[in-house]
């Protein structure tokens, strides 16, 4: 009888033991992972070769080789943004290299939640956040983190996403119609009982280096920060409050790589390492067939327009935005706001697909609104007073804000392509993207109507209509102090 | 918003990059940022890459590249 509760005793120890991770961590005496990771890709995928080749000799030589990004694997090259199946071979690259994880980040939103579905479901791996609330949304509820194997090692990684001011990602507001998000440091606070858990705690963060130093400090329980959204290019760590802080740049020119030495369950040394991909030396053939096969696009090649003179500023590209939204639109002004021009300058001569997918990257639709003359003032007056300078440039006017002391908009004057002033009594029609339709605050009773015809779509219309154009030294905004 | 470029306070539109920002502070910065001549710093001293965001209030320097 003694022996059988012996025995009992001895097998629900057992059994307690091996439901203990902590203590199942503490087996192994020393062990060192090395983490490569991205951030901000941006669906740049030219270097993925090179990272295959860096990976897969790591792995040959080491054990545990973890590959993870940190957020914003989308737009940024419409050779991905713009395949017909959008953002498709983005996910297919990473999936030939094995990637561990991804963060969500503010971009993963742009091509919209059905397609995010559709890119996570083609994902081999996990994308997580512990900040968003898809309950009542389309986009499926990422999981706030992932538990990544070295071994019997179990590694939790915590993904966090960026919010703005408005308490939303950096994305357009519509793409993100029924997701809750909730602030990144505060929420971290459920989840850093995965110290205790697993004796280490890795964040995979799209917070930007300014907030991952606030995350730092306020949780001393992260072992390592890998960070995104900021494109930090990190030759050295960051080390707050005992939390290393990492990020590799932008657009896949570099690679981080983080060597983790695991003793008894615990993280004894990080050492990190920037590695310019340019450096590699060699590329994985399979993985450059893949690149070469989506980057042969004769679409995105195929010729739109010609440029009789170079583009040098974003107001003479705006021009050109505006202008295609009136003529194809049919309406008598359209407005586009600065941040949604994308590149600064446009060389004389042939203008390109591509180079209208750099310009306007967004997918934005256009909306037209009928408005007064005095709704009209209201938006350009609220826009400028946005960020107390010119923002919106337009297409079928020329405007002047007058600028008071405080370098706040009190007024603005209008004038049409002849020169002559706005009918105050009449109603005119008005084309702007569907960013500003969402988030710039300004008088209008007409709630606004989508043409379903995209800004960029639009644009490549106009081009092929006048075939060439020329926006030197063109200025149509303008302010009086 | 008001963001600090070289100990100058900008004032830019939301949603600006650092390639905006420099552009405002400087034609000729920003044709040697394009040339590789000049690289952006944020305020913890790290190299920022030209077409990160810019937030408000957030400080940044340029320096001559390495």
């Amino acid at each position: 009888m003694k022996l059988r509760l012996l025995f009992l005793f001895l097998a629900v120890f057992a059994i307690g033991l091996a439901n203990n991770e902590l203590f199942a961590q503490k087996q192994k005496k020393s062990t060192q992972v090395i983490i490569l990771h991205t951030n901000d890709m941006h669906s740049k995928i030219d270097n993925f070769g090179k990272l295959a080749y860096l990976a897969d000799s790591l792995r040959k030589t080491n054990k545990y080789v973890l590959l993870v990004a940190a957020g914003d694997n989308f737009t940024g090259n419409p050779i991905v943004d713009m395949y017909p199946d959008k953002g498709y071979p983005m996910i297919d690259i990473m999936n030939k290299l094995h990637f561990d994880a991804t963060a969500v980040g503010n971009h993963e939103f742009d091509m919209g939640q059905e397609l995010q579905n559709k890119r996570r479901l083609q994902a081999t791996f996990p994308f997580i956040s512990c900040n968003i609330d898809a309950a009542n949304a389309v986009v499926k509820q990422p999981d706030p983190f992932v538990i990544l194997k070295a071994g019997k090692l179990k590694i939790p990684f915590l993904g966090i996403i960026q919010l703005g001011e408005n308490g939303l990602p950096d994305s357009h507001p519509s793409r993100l119609e029924g997701i809750k998000f909730t602030d990144g440091i505060e929420k971290a606070k459920e989840f850093v009982y995965l110290k205790d858990k697993y004796g280490m705690l890795i964040c995979l963060s799209h917070l930007g280096v300014e907030t991952d130093e606030k995350l730092a400090a306020a949780y001393p329980q992260f072992d390592l920060i890998i960070g995104g959204h900021s494109h930090t290019t990190m030759k050295e760590p960051m080390m707050v409050n005992g939390v290393m802080i990492v990020q590799a740049g932008s657009g896949l020119k570099f690679v981080g790589k983080t060597t983790l030495t695991i003793t008894k369950g615990k993280i004894t040394d990080r050492k990190y390492e920037l590695i310019a991909l340019a450096d590699i030396p060699k590329t994985d053939p399979e993985v450059q067939a893949m690149i070469d096969k989506y980057n042969v696009n004769e679409e995105m090649s195929k010729v739109v327009a010609f440029a009789e003179s170079a583009f040098g500023s974003q107001e003479e590209l705006g021009c050109m935005m505006t202008d295609a939204i009136t003529a194809r639109m049919k309406v008598d002004f359209a407005f586009q706001n600065g941040g949604g021009i994308r590149i600064s300058s446009l060389p004389q001569g042939n203008i390109l697909m591509k180079d209208v997918f750099r310009l306007d990257p967004f997918g934005n639709q256009v909306v037209t609104f009928n408005m007064t003359v005095k709704e009209i003032k209201s938006l350009l007056v609220n826009s400028y007073n946005r960020n107390k300078s010119l923002d919106l440039v337009p297409s079928g006017m020329t405007y002047m804000v007058i600028v008071n002391g405080e370098g706040l908009c009190t007024g603005v004057d209008i004038e049409d392509r002849m020169g002559n002033p706005l009918d105050e009594t009449k109603t005119y029609t008005v084309g702007v993207n569907s960013y500003i339709s969402a988030s710039y605050k300004f008088d209008h009773t007409d709630p606004g109507v989508t043409s379903f015809n995209t800004t960029a779509q639009t644009l490549l219309d106009f081009l092929g209509d006048v075939k060439k154009v020329s926006y030197a030294g063109e200025r149509r905004a303008s302010e009086k102090k | 918003m008001k963001v600090i470029l070289n100990n100058t306070e900008l004032n830019i539109f939301k949603g600006a990059t650092l390639n905006d920002l420099v552009l405002m502070y400087s034609e000729r910065s920003y044709k040697m940022l394009k040339n590789n001549k000049l690289c952006i710093y944020d305020r913890f001293g790290n190299m920022t890459e030209p077409d990160g965001p810019v937030y408000e209030g957030q400080v940044f320097f340029l320096k001559r590249a390495e």
